[in-house]
Formats: structure tokens, C-alpha cells, sequence
């Protein structure tokens, strides 16, 4: 098992860019190796050892037996774990947008909160968030018809708006309440929420979104049969029959 | 007596101006609306190039102004360079290569107007047409979160509810209006029929009209968002008798809850109109070149606004490189801003973030973002001392006239200047 | 500048595949030159590439980058410096369009539709496209003035109109596009076929055809008339094809070539009544292509993967949309033209998109004249133009051919010749269907060749056509055709290997076409009236002015201008 651990040294407002912060991009790298690595400060072009203090414990073959840790703020930190297909990613604070772009595998633990399209057209592996994530959980790129089609994503708090937009497989977990319209144009995901939210399921054709807290519901679904689950009545419904939708939302308090 | 001159104020981009010049000096303006006159006469402009030394702003020479500015942006790690709606296409060019060269995000007016009905396009396209379409075939105009009595005052005349045409010779007689909006706006008061809505619930309103178009309105509750389910089935059937209809939508939509998705309902709903009748749908963009530095820049980069240069190739993600998105995030650290007035229309908290950053203002005017402007380049006012082109709410193109001579620069030229500038220090 | 010891196909002038050296002085051919010398020894060598129906330029062009940031996305390049920043695959952007035609060696093209009322925003579109020669098609066929002219049978009339719009568009040829549609279109309606009367117009389809032809030669334009069918697209459509060919047979051509040419010929070569039965007609178009020397066609060929549909068929565009459930733009053009924009993918197992694929390889393989057909992808419509060299290795290789035919759907078997055809082109064949070929359809005289005075744009391409054989080699020669060795344009080197090292301005073609004044004095209070009527912009603003063409290369046709007497549409020009 190889663990690295970076820490930002930085205090620059100005965005950093990192998808080389990934197990994938890491494992076979010494860590001389890794302090070269590409990163950018806004337009600047600079490597991981101008903004992190890096250090390297272990050896791995591969990124699956790799572990990324990141100690401290990360949320100015874009694009950490993109497209890693095995590992494991820590960050102890929080982490910025992106994190997890197209991942194909592995996990990422975010234990503060996580920025923006957290998990965007992912198609793997595992996101668990212990705080907040912002908008665009899971969701797509702009005009693409799919975005996320597999893999989890758990988070402990809340979430913002779009969550799981264009989702098209996988699994989104939100414990607390979340922003208006999660679920759009869904084509065959899963969404669990907690808490609350707006308008789910906006065009949604497949999938099943399941509610616990209220939500205002659209027109354009119908209200079918009431369910029990686990002990809790929800009320379900089919749509969105704009689209023809046989999508499944089930709510425990409509507004 | 110079004719058909352009207006230079909104979206409708009149071209039938008639302009007294004497003197070197635009005398009287008839034809153009109270807006568009008052613009074209202009008003009290910024006299000399100024640089903020210790908290005051002095003057400065052109060739000064334009090496400061490009030092600040080459300093810069992720300078926004914004506005470009009331300027002309050259300079728009012009300002895409800065922000190339510079390696900064371009961002527009649209971030704080009609931004949510691009990305609404995004989704589904958009059935349109040319407003002379309008003029001659529209017998249903639908005027959807906007009030043009006010913010577009030719419109009606020119282009939609008054326009006769081919095969619209009543004109107004021969039209239906209808107005939907969260209050009873001039324009409502005009109209034959005025939907009111609760705010913030346009999404509902426009889903309930989707599922009555399509033959499903037993499912519809009886009542959507406030609203009787029997005057939604009115408006619908009124849609669908239409021999040519038309929404035009504006603020009222992209600005309440739900934004782009708003509008993303709206093109679903006119496309799905098409199935039963002529429907089409047109965005009332605010400034009189906004749809231009749309065009540009996506023809430029492929991406209409919010354009992040900053690693050598176009990055779009309006949320993440939008201005105000920028700016609150404190991720902005230098800012250009061009015919454009982020300290009056922006929210406080980005403009606070705005004043906190070195600012390079090129305009002919001062406005309150003078007030947080650390250079300030005075320009000529393009469609009156400079030529250039512009681009229609609908997309048509076309040439902005010169009408008089002035001392000072164009904004192609000032930015040009400032590109000089930023390659002599780079080499 | 001398390239040495090429292997010329240069069949305009009679070279196939000879060894010879070329010289390029003061940016054209010549006999002898000083300068630079660049080894193609043995190499493979053609004048530079022509594509005479490509959508590279305006609103609808722009339109399709404006909804699809997902294509915008792909094929990023990031700026260096000589070039610009590059985006989109479907919908380049114009940076990324001037430099990938010239690393595949292309250094012309021509946009094939643009409306007049917004021919300004296609030439500042073009203008921005580096490197290439270029040009744009007008768009007459549902114009009220056409409309109205071809029922009152007043061709003079016409023809007047003719050159005043295409020196009001600055545009190069006259384009037609599913004739009285776009006018039905504006109130949601389509027209049938050919004698479908176009509603509030009294006159059919075969009417405005065959006056804009008649109007087209009176005129002496340098190209034909440019005709996207009616019923485009739809299953059966072959027979309005061939109806529609007919009309013209007896048109005389002003010039010495085709008295029409047939835009995207694949997309109306279908049989079968419906979906179910959809079949290939491309040998009966073929064949009839053969046997009548009025008519060329390129072929709008489809390939599989992602494509953006844009044209001026409004309707069938909205078909499209509803068909396959994607985002849908129109855009109608007051009393001109509509258009349309419709993403979408071709799949190799869909059957209809494997026939679609087959009929315009057909098309090619099955007209014995390569002088008749341009290949085109109809960029972005059947294809993106950067898959030219895939098209061209089919077309040269049976044994290719073969290899993705058992990938396609079966039906590709039994409802297309293609699995029968045998033909395999050879350099001559390519040089003609992508350089002589169109330059000679287009009447560029200076284009497609390499006689002296042609403009000096030169493709060397590394291959060495002596050693290997296109119909095993096709991976070869797909990968060759990619990236040019050397693309040299008007002199300049442009590009090489791949990198572009120099992206100077191109020149954009235009006809100012010369008719008589009292022809010219009837259309004007025509027109004036339609401006005060109906237009929403003023008669003053409408034409394209002088600063959107900043290098012209203008063609005079129609009467010729007479000392002292300005006879030219300048004068049209000056009166409005």
C-alpha cells in the first residue's frame, strides 16, 4: 500500500487545477516524480510541489493499492481523482469542484464538503461526502444527454440544485435535504433523499427517485397507489408524462 | 439629414434612424425611441485616459493607460474580461484574442440576463425565426416575462403586436396579445389576455401546458400553481388555433426560480406546438449587441459566453466561469471590463469582490464601475463615432454606421493597443 | 518554390501520375521559379483539394456550435503560436475548419447555403476561417421576388433579381434548396413534390427550378444552379430525383458544363415506400447519371458516429427533430429562406444509416464518369469534412469495403448493390472527385489544376502511389490523406506533416453578375416596395458591404459592362 499525502502551502484564491491528483496518475510515480506533476494556478502552469507539501509513505503496483490523502482546505482544489479507475482518495477537509470527474473506479472520501458537479459523468466506483456537496451532484456536461451512469455517491449532508441531472445509471444518496430539480431528464438512476426539495424528476423517462422529507411536486407526474417502505408511507408517483416517463418518484410529504 | 441609422441601445437594434449631424456633433434623433435618443446624444463622457495612484484617479496618456492595462492582466492569474454587449463585433474579436493571449476567462452580459436561456438552448435547441416573420404571419404574440411597453418600446410597432405585414395587414386588430407575467406590467395592460402567475412557478405552468398539448390534461390537478386548470386548457387551445404564434420571452423567466430549466420548458413547449401549428420562440435580449458577442464567440471558440482561456483552449461552464460565479468566489483577480457597467447590475457581493481586484474600464462614459476602476480608457461610442456590426435580438447582422468624427479611439483600436502592449512585455 | 520530383496527377491538364517537378512563382504555377525547394520525390501529388459543398459559415453553422457545447468539447487544441485556439469535431469552430482543411491539403471551399437577409453574418464567419479560399452559395429557391417573378413568368425580371442578390450576398452561385418549402415552411407547412403548389404563391416547385436554371444561363454564371431536391430524406424520393433531372434536360448551358448539380445526391437516391422496406436506389441514379451529361452531383456521403444535420430544409429538419427526439433550431428567414439544425448519430447497426452509407459509396462506384461526381460528406451532415480520407480509402478498396460491410447491418446486403460492386478507384478517380472535378463544376478556373497561371495550391501527400496498392494498403492511404506531407497554398507553405506553420487569409469568391437597366429598374420598385412593406430592416442596411470581404476575388458575369455605360449591379447597388 502506497500512501501520499499532500497539503496546500498555498493560500491563492485563484483556482487550482489538479487532475493529476488521482491513484492512476500517482501509483507507479517516485515522489520526486510526483512533485513534477502538472497542476495550473489559474493560467500559470506549475507543478504539484509549487502549491502541496508532498510526502510518500509505501509502495504500490498499481492504483488500486495507492491511497491519496489530503489534509487540509482542498476546496480550491478542481478536478482531484478525474477519471481514476481504482484507489482510494481522503480528503480530510474539504474538496473542490469536480472532484471525480468521469471516474471509473476506486473511492473518494470527502470528510468536509465537497464543491460543484461532484462526480460529473461518472461511470464507477464510490463518492461519500460527510458534509455538504453543492450543485450538480453526479450530473452531466452542458447539451450531453447522459451524465453519470454508475457508480455511488453518498452524501451525509445536503445538496444543491440539478442533483443527478441527466443521470442515466448509479446510484445518488443525499441524508439531508436537497436544491430544486434533482433528478431531470433521469433515464434510468436511483436517487435517495433525506430531507426535502423542488420539482424532482423534471423530464425524467426511467429510474426511481425516493423523497423523505417534502417535495412540490410537478403536474405532469400522476399520483399512483401509496407504498410502505420500511416502516414509512410514501406516496408514489409515475412520470413525467411530458416525456412518457414511467419513472418512479416516491414522497413522504407533497407540497 | 443621415438615414436609417442604428440604434444603439437594446436588442431591437432599430436601423430607420434619421440623424441631424452639424457641427461634428449628432444635433436631434428622430424616429428612435426615448432610450435610443437619449443614447445617441449622447451625454457627458470620460475626457482623458486615467490611472488610480494612491486612491485617485489621474490622467494619463493613451499610450500609458494601454501599458498599464496590460501589465495588470499579464500579472493576473485568472483576469475576466466582461461586457462586450454594447460594442461592436470588431472589438468583441478583438477581446478574444487579448483573453487568449492573456490566458483569461471572457465572459459577457448575458451571464446576468439571458445566460439561462443559452443554456436552455443547450438542451433543446430553439424554433425560431427573423422578426420580419413575426411582422408578417404572427396572429398570436405571447410576451412571457417581459414587459417591451418599457424595456423594448419600438417592438411592438416594428416587429410584433402593432406590425402589419403580408399576410397581417390589420396589424393589431388581427392579433391576439397575450401577456404572462407575475404582475400587471404597461405591456399587460395593453394585451387581450394576461396570465398571471405566482413567482417562481413558470416550470409548473409550462409543464401543465406541455401535458394539455399532448392530450393528457385529465392527469393535469385542477389547480397548478395557483392557477385553474380550465384557463390553462384556454391558453393552450388558443396556442394550438394560432395560424403562426410566437413567445417572446425575457427576464421574468430566466431570473425566477428555476432559470434555465425555465426556458428549457418553454422551447419543449414550442416544439411541441409545431405538432398542431406554426409556433415559434425569441429571447428579448437587452443590449444592442449581446446576440453579437454570442456569435463571435462561438464562432471564435465554440461557445457562445463564459470562456476560460486559462490552460490555452476554451473551458465552458457557466457556474464555474461565469463572472459572478468568478467573483464571489474570490477566484477573479483582475478584471477588464468593457461597455458593460458590472457595478450597478451586478450583486453586491461580486461587486465588493469587483472593487477588491485592479479594474480596467474602456468605455466612452463613466458609470459607477469608474468608481472601482483602477485605468480608465475613454473610447469612441461605436454606431455614432465608430463603425462596426451588431447582431438583432433574432440574430440578424448588420452594420452600425459612422456619423461623426471623434478624437477618440475606437475599442478595436484601444484593445488592439493593449494587445501590443501585452506582447511587447511578454517578449 | 519548387516541389520535386512529385508523382503529378494532374488530370484537367492530362497528367496521371506523372513524375515532374512543379513551379510556383508570385503564388501561381509556372514555368520555372526561384526559391525554396521541397523534396516530394516520389511522393504522391495533386493540386489542392476543392470542396464545393461544405457548411463552414453563418447562422445556421454558428447555431449548431451554440447548442452543442457537448461537440465543442471534443477536438480541443490548445493555441500555439501559429494557430488559434481549436474546438468541435461536428461543429469546428473557424479556426479549427481553415487548418484541418489544410492538413488534409484542402485549400478551397465553399459554404453551401446562405440566405441574402444574413449573408453578413456568413462573411464575417468566413472571414475568420484562415488559410482557405472560399465562398458562399445564395439561397433563391422560396424568395418572394423568385416566387412572384416564375409566376408571372418574367424571366428578365428574374435574372435581374438574380444579380442583385447575389451582389447583395456577396455570394458566388445560386443555390436551391427544396424549392417553395421554405416559404410553405413559414406557416408550418411543406411542399409534396415537384407540382405541389406553394401556398399564397400560385407556382410549383418545377417552375421555380426551371426559370432559376434559365435565369442562371442567361446570365452566364460561373456555376450552375446548386439543387437540393425536394423530398429530401424521405423513402421513395429517387423518383423526384429523376423527374426533377428531367425538367432540366433541355436547359441550354451558357457555359461548357452541367446545366444543374445535384447537392448531397446519397440523402435522395431511397426506394422502398417507408422505413420498412427503405432500399437503395443509387443504382438507378446512377444510371441515370450515365446516360445524361446535364447534371453532376457530389455525394453527401454518411459515415457512422456522431454528426450535426444543418441545412435550409426547415421541414425536414423539424422531421428530423420529432423522429429522433432530439434538440431541434430553426431559424426562418423573412421572405426568403428557412433552415434548420438536428444532432444526431449514424449507428452501423441502425439499417436505414448502413444503406444510407452504402448508397453513396454506390454512387460513386456505379457512375463510370468521376467528372460527374464531387465526393463530399456534406459537412457536418452525412460526416465531419476531417473523415474525407476514410471515404477515399473505401472508394479505392474492395477489400475495405468488404471488411466493414461485416460490421454493418445486414440489410446492407440485401437491400444496396453495394456488396457486388467491384470498382476500385485510382488516383486519377480521386484527383478528379476532389480537386478537378469541382473546381471545373464550380467554374474556378484557377482551381482543381496545375497549368501554368492556376493558383499555386499544391497537396503532396505520403504515399508513394508507384509503390503501393490503395486496395491493401487502405489503412495507408487513410492515414496519408490525414495529414498531408506538404499543403502549400498559393505559394505558402501551410502546413506539413500535420502542423500548420503559417495561416495567412484566404480570398473569398464572389459573382457580380451585369443585366440590363430597365430589368434592373422593374426589380428595384419590386423591390423598394417590399422593403417598406415587409422587411424589418432597411433596403440601405441589407447589403453586404465592402468591409466583410476584406480579400475579393470577384467574378463578372452577365452583360458586359461598356465603356462609360455602368451597366453592372453596382448600379443596382448605388440606386438602393
Amino acid at each position: 500500500m502506497k500512501t501520499i499525502r499532500l497539503s496546500l502551502t498555498t493560500e491563492e484564491t485563484v483556482p487550482i487545477e489538479a487532475e493529476r491528483i488521482s491513484p492512476d496518475q500517482m501509483a507507479g510515480l517516485e515522489l520526486d516524480q510526483i512533485k513534477c506533476l502538472e497542476a495550473w494556478l489559474g493560467n500559470r502552469r506549475i507543478t504539484l510541489d509549487a502549491l502541496f507539501s508532498i510526502q510518500v509513505e509505501g509502495e504500490a503496483q498499481g492504483p488500486e493499492s495507492t491511497t491519496i490523502v489530503l489534509e487540509g482546505d482542498f476546496s480550491r482544489v478542481k478536478r482531484v481523482g478525474e477519471r481514476m479507475t481504482a484507489g482510494s482518495v481522503i480528503a480530510k477537509g474539504n474538496l473542490g469542484m469536480h472532484a471525480g470527474n468521469n471516474m471509473i473506479g476506486g473511492d473518494i472520501h470527502i470528510m468536509g464538503d465537497a464543491g460543484h458537479w461532484l462526480g460529473r459523468e461518472m461511470r464507477g466506483g464510490k463518492i461519500v461526502v460527510d458534509g455538504d456537496a453543492g450543485n450538480y451532484v453526479g450530473a452531466g456536461y452542458r447539451g450531453e444527454r447522459c451524465g453519470m451512469r454508475g457508480g455511488d455517491i453518498v452524501i451525509a449532508g445536503s445538496a444543491g440544485a440539478f442533483l443527478g441531472e441527466h443521470l442515466c445509471g448509479g446510484s445518488i444518496r443525499v441524508e439531508g435535504n436537497c436544491g430544486d430539480f434533482p433528478g431531470a431528464a433521469n433515464q434510468g438512476g436511483s436517487i435517495f433523499i433525506g430531507g426535502s426539495t423542488h420539482l424532482p424528476g423534471a423530464e425524467m423517462v426511467k429510474g426511481s427517485i425516493i423523497v423523505g422529507g417534502h417535495a412540490h411536486m410537478l403536474p405532469s407526474f400522476v399520483r399512483m397507489e401509496d407504498v410502505e417502505m420500511e416502516g414509512e408511507r410514501f406516496v408514489k408517483f409515475s412520470g413525467d408524462l411530458v416525456e412518457n416517463g414511467k419513472g418512479e418518484i416516491l414522497v413522504a410529504e407533497t407540497v | 439629414m443621415t438615414e436609417d441609422v442604428l440604434c444603439t441601445f437594446c436588442g431591437c437594434l432599430c436601423d430607420d434612424l434619421r440623424v441631424e449631424v452639424a457641427d461634428g456633433r449628432v444635433q436631434k434623433v428622430r424616429g428612435a425611441c426615448r432610450l435610443g435618443a437619449s443614447k445617441i446624444m449622447g451625454h457627458d463622457r470620460i475626457k482623458t485616459p486615467m490611472i488610480r495612484e494612491d486612491g485617485v484617479l489621474r490622467e494619463a496618456t493613451y499610450d500609458q493607460a494601454c501599458a498599464r492595462a496590460a501589465q495588470i492582466l499579464l500579472k493576473a492569474k485568472r483576469p475576466v474580461l466582461y461586457g462586450w454587449a454594447s460594442t461592436s463585433c470588431e472589438a468583441d474579436r478583438k477581446g478574444i484574442l487579448l483573453a487568449e493571449e492573456v490566458g483569461g476567462v471572457m465572459d459577457t452580459t448575458a451571464t446576468v440576463c439571458h445566460g439561462p436561456s443559452i443554456l436552455g438552448i443547450e438542451e433543446k435547441g430553439l424554433a425560431g425565426a427573423t422578426l420580419g416573420q413575426v411582422k408578417n404571419r404572427a396572429d398570436l404574440i405571447i410576451f412571457w416575462g417581459c414587459n417591451p411597453a418599457e424595456a423594448h418600446p419600438r417592438h411592438a410597432l416594428r416587429y410584433s403586436s402593432n406590425a402589419c405585414g403580408r399576410f397581417t395587414p390589420e396589424g393589431r386588430s388581427g392579433r391576439k396579445v397575450m401577456v404572462v407575467d407575475v404582475r400587471e406590467t404597461r405591456s399587460a395592460k395593453n394585451a387581450d389576455k394576461f396570465l398571471r402567475l405566482i413567482p417562481g412557478t413558470d416550470y409548473e405552468v409550462i409543464s401543465a401546458m406541455r401535458m394539455i398539448l399532448g392530450g393528457k390534461a385529465d392527469v393535469v390537478p385542477e389547480t397548478v400553481a395557483g392557477l385553474p386548470k380550465t384557463q390553462l386548457v384556454e391558453t393552450v387551445e388558443i396556442m394550438k388555433n394560432a395560424r403562426f404564434g410566437v413567445i417572446f420571452f425575457g427576464l421574468g423567466m430566466t431570473h425566477s426560480r428555476g432559470r434555465y430549466k425555465n426556458v428549457d420548458n418553454a422551447l419543449s413547449l414550442v416544439a411541441e406546438l409545431n405538432a398542431f401549428t406554426k409556433f415559434v420562440v425569441m429571447a428579448m435580449r437587452g443590449h444592442y449587441n449581446v446576440a453579437g458577442i454570442g456569435q463571435v464567440m462561438a464562432c471564435a471558440s465554440g461557445y457562445p459566453m463564459s470562456v476560460d482561456y486559462s490552460r490555452g483552449a476554451p473551458y465552458f461552464n457557466p457556474g464555474e466561469t461565469t463572472i459572478c460565479d468568478l467573483l464571489n468566489r474570490k477566484e477573479a483577480d483582475a478584471a477588464l471590463v468593457i461597455a458593460a457597467d458590472p457595478a450597478s447590475n451586478f450583486p453586491r457581493s461580486t461587486v465588493e469582490a469587483l472593487a477588491e481586484v485592479p479594474v480596467i474600464q474602456i468605455d466612452p462614459f463613466e458609470n459607477p464601475t469608474t468608481l472601482l476602476a483602477d485605468v480608465v480608457i475613454p473610447s469612441a461610442i461605436a454606431g455614432v463615432e465608430a463603425e462596426g456590426t451588431a447582431y438583432r435580438m433574432d440574430g440578424m447582422c448588420l452594420r452600425l454606421r459612422k456619423l461623426v468624427d471623434s478624437e477618440f479611439p475606437s475599442d478595436e483600436a484601444i484593445l488592439q493597443r493593449i494587445i501590443d502592449n501585452v506582447r511587447r512585455l511578454r517578449a | 518554390m519548387i516541389i520535386r520530383g512529385g508523382i503529378v496527377y494532374d488530370p484537367a491538364n492530362g497528367i496521371y501520375g506523372e513524375e515532374m517537378d512543379l513551379f510556383i512563382e508570385g503564388g501561381r504555377i509556372a514555368e520555372e521559379a526561384a526559391g525554396p525547394e521541397l523534396d516530394a520525390s516520389g511522393l504522391l501529388v495533386m493540386p489542392g483539394g476543392v470542396d464545393a459543398h461544405s457548411h463552414i459559415a453563418g447562422t445556421k453553422v454558428n447555431t449548431g456550435r451554440i447548442m452543442r457545447p457537448d461537440d465543442s468539447r471534443m477536438g480541443t487544441e490548445p493555441r500555439n503560436p501559429v494557430c488559434r485556439p481549436c474546438t468541435g469535431y461536428t461543429v469546428p469552430n473557424c479556426y479549427a475548419i481553415g487548418y484541418r482543411y489544410a492538413r488534409m491539403g484542402y485549400t478551397t471551399a465553399f459554404e453551401a447555403a446562405t440566405p441574402i437577409i444574413n449573408a453578413r453574418h456568413t462573411h464575417e464567419e468566413l472571414e475568420e476561417i484562415p488559410i482557405l479560399d472560399k465562398g458562399a452559395l445564395t439561397l433563391f429557391g422560396s424568395n418572394w421576388t423568385v416566387l412572384e417573378c416564375v409566376r408571372d413568368k418574367d424571366l428578365a425580371k428574374l435574372a435581374a433579381y438574380v444579380a442583385w442578390g447575389l451582389r447583395a450576398s456577396r455570394g458566388y452561385g445560386v443555390k436551391i434548396v427544396n424549392p417553395g418549402g421554405g416559404e410553405a415552411w413559414g406557416f408550418g407547412a411543406n411542399v409534396k413534390g415537384l407540382y405541389d403548389t406553394v401556398p399564397n404563391f400560385d407556382v410549383i416547385p418545377a417552375e421555380i427550378i426551371e426559370s432559376l436554371a434559365k435565369a442562371n444561363e442567361m446570365l452566364g454564371l460561373p456555376h450552375s444552379i446548386h439543387l437540393h431536391f425536394n423530398n429530401l430524406g424521405k423513402p421513395g424520393n429517387y423518383t423526384t430525383a429523376i423527374e426533377t433531372l428531367d425538367l432540366l434536360k433541355g436547359v441550354q448551358a451558357s457555359r461548357m458544363r452541367q446545366v444543374v448539380h445535384i447537392a448531397h445526391m446519397q440523402f435522395s437516391a431511397y426506394g422502398g415506400t417507408g422505413w420498412k422496406d427503405f432500399e437503395s436506389k443509387g443504382p438507378a441514379i446512377a444510371d441515370y447519371f450515365n446516360r445524361h451529361s446535364h447534371a453532376t452531383m457530389d455525394l453527401g456521403m454518411v459515415l457512422f458516429g456522431p454528426a450535426t444535420t444543418m441545412t435550409a430544409d426547415g421541414p425536414l429538419e423539424y422531421a428530423n427533430s420529432r423522429l429522433l427526439h432530439a434538440k431541434w433550431a430553426n431559424c426562418d428567414y423573412e421572405l426568403e429562406d428557412s433552415s434548420g439544425v438536428v444532432p444526431l448519430v449514424y449507428g452501423r447497426k441502425m439499417p436505414i444509416n448502413a444503406i444510407q452509407w452504402a448508397i453513396g459509396l454506390e454512387l460513386a462506384l456505379m457512375t463510370k464518369d468521376p467528372w460527374k461526381v464531387i465526393m463530399t460528406t456534406d459537412h457536418p451532415n452525412g460526416a465531419p469534412f476531417v473523415n474525407y480520407p476514410e471515404v477515399i480509402a473505401l472508394l479505392m478498396s474492395r477489400p475495405k469495403r468488404e471488411e466493414e460491410i461485416a460490421t454493418v447491418h445486414e440489410l446492407v446486403k440485401s437491400r444496396t448493390a453495394l456488396p457486388t460492386l467491384e470498382r476500385e478507384m485510382d488516383w486519377t478517380d480521386i484527383a478528379v472527385m476532389t480537386r478537378a472535378g469541382p473546381a471545373r463544376i464550380l467554374g474556378l478556373e484557377d482551381k482543381g489544376h496545375l497549368g501554368k497561371g492556376a493558383d499555386g495550391d499544391v497537396a503532396v501527400y505520403n504515399l508513394r502511389p508507384d509503390e503501393i496498392d490503395p486496395s491493401r494498403d487502405h489503412a495507408l492511404v487513410k492515414a496519408a490523406l490525414a495529414k498531408a506531407r506538404y499543403t502549400i497554398k498559393g505559394g505558402t507553405l501551410v502546413a506539413r506533416d500535420g502542423e500548420i506553420l503559417s495561416a495567412p487569409p484566404g480570398r473569398t469568391y464572389w459573382v457580380d453578375a451585369g443585366v440590363a437597366e430597365a430589368d434592373a429598374n422593374r426589380l428595384m420598385a419590386d423591390l423598394k416596395d417590399k422593403f417598406d412593406r415587409y422587411y424589418s430592416i432597411q433596403i440601405s442596411n441589407y447589403m453586404v458591404q465592402d468591409a466583410y470581404i476584406s480579400h475579393p476575388n470577384v467574378i463578372r458575369a452577365g452583360l458586359q459592362v461598356r465603356e462609360g455605360e455602368d451597366r453592372s449591379s453596382h448600379a443596382l447597388a448605388r440606386e438602393a
